[in-house]
């Protein structure tokens, strides 16, 4: 793979990767040593790239690998869930009492997902926020895709049951 | 009625009737809904309507959390390209040329510095005369001690002559 290669097909990539590795990380700093370490990895099996379908899942299953890898190894703590409350932005512009409420409500969201297991909770993010298809979502986690479809099933039957719990409701 | 357009070139009505947005609610908790469908439903959750109905209600923050995530904008660390030069490393190159023309050089020198001091050793011996004296008297006192073995091989052999001597003497 050349150089031009690697800047034209890999590297815009790395806007998905870096959020990728924040998500499953969830800190800035250590999604920015993964995104490069990934890049590295890319880089350094190049020869590997010719045979690639899917060149962006083959990417962000490294970004994964390396990043699952990180949270082993230092059995690593998510940032206080707290601290990322103030970082919800504003959807509509509504009234100071009605933001706030709609930050606590999205705040309770964001713990419910983060409480799910990391595959259930990759999978989710990976279909309804990034809108992958099953088929890249299966490449991304080298997985079948009858198992995408399962462990989304059961991911959304979790997230609703916890939010019923929580009496988490709709402004 | 308004159109909406969305993202994937999706056109559906804004104000989508409650029943079929239940309808395709179903089918995503079911984990059956295609992503236009998903697609739909958090655009339909993205702005705030009056009188939802319960199954309507519950999913709303979950959509509307999508939403947000979804359009977050990600700053990911700018990638810097490097061009590396085959003479990146010269100060490693540098240093190792430096140690083998340092190791010749200190050789060179000690070789000579020995060769030096045994031609002074030996410039001294001679210039001594008691130690020059030693010397040549050790040499001479080795040949003596040599030519002596073979002198006494000799005495043995005039001794047979002269035996030989005799008794031809005798029979003559």
């Amino acid at each position: 793979m050349s150089l031009d290669r690697f800047l034209t097909q890999v590297v815009p990539v790395r806007q998905k990767l870096y959020r990728f590795a924040f998500r499953l990380l969830g800190n800035e700093e250590d999604a920015q040593d993964i995104t490069q370490d990934a890049l590295m990895k890319v880089w350094g099996m190049q020869e590997k790239m010719a045979e690639l379908q899917n060149m962006e899942a083959w990417c962000m299953r490294i970004t994964r690998n390396l990043a699952l890898d990180k949270l082993k190894s230092r059995k690593y703590r998510m940032s206080d869930e707290l601290d990322r409350a103030g970082e919800m932005p504003a959807v509509h512009q509504k009234s100071p009492h009605a933001v706030t409420e709609q930050n606590d409500v999205m705040e309770k969201v964001h713990v419910a997902i983060n409480a799910l297991p990391e595959k259930y909770r990759t999978i989710l993010q990976l279909r309804d926020i990034d809108g992958h298809s099953y088929q890249e979502i299966a490449d991304i986690l080298d997985i079948d895709m009858n198992d995408v479809k399962v462990n989304l099933h059961r991911a959304r039957k979790t997230v609703r049951e916890k939010l019923q719990n929580l009496q988490v409701y709709g402004l | 009625m308004p159109v909406k357009r969305f993202g994937r070139n999706y056109k559906i009505c804004r104000y989508m009737d409650y029943k079929k947005i239940s309808v395709l609610l179903e089918k995503y908790w079911e984990g059956e809904s295609t992503l236009e469908e998903e697609a739909a439903l958090r655009d339909f959750f993205s702005t705030s309507h009056p009188d939802l109905p319960e199954e309507l209600l519950e999913a709303a923050p979950l959509f509307q959390y999508f939403q947000v995530e979804a359009e977050k904008v990600w700053e990911a660390p700018p990638v810097k390209v490097v061009k590396l030069s085959p003479w990146r490393h010269w100060m490693k190159y540098a240093a190792v040329m430096l140690v083998a023309v340092g190791i010749g050089y200190a050789l060179k020198q000690h070789q000579q510095r020995q060769q030096q001091v045994l031609v002074a050793m030996q410039q001294e011996d001679m210039n001594d005369p008691q130690k020059a004296f030693d010397q040549t008297k050790k040499a001479l006192q080795l040949l003596a001690k040599n030519l002596h073995k073979g002198t006494a091989g000799m005495q043995k052999l005039s001794y047979f002559n002269e035996a030989t001597a005799v008794v031809e003497g005798k029979e003559d």
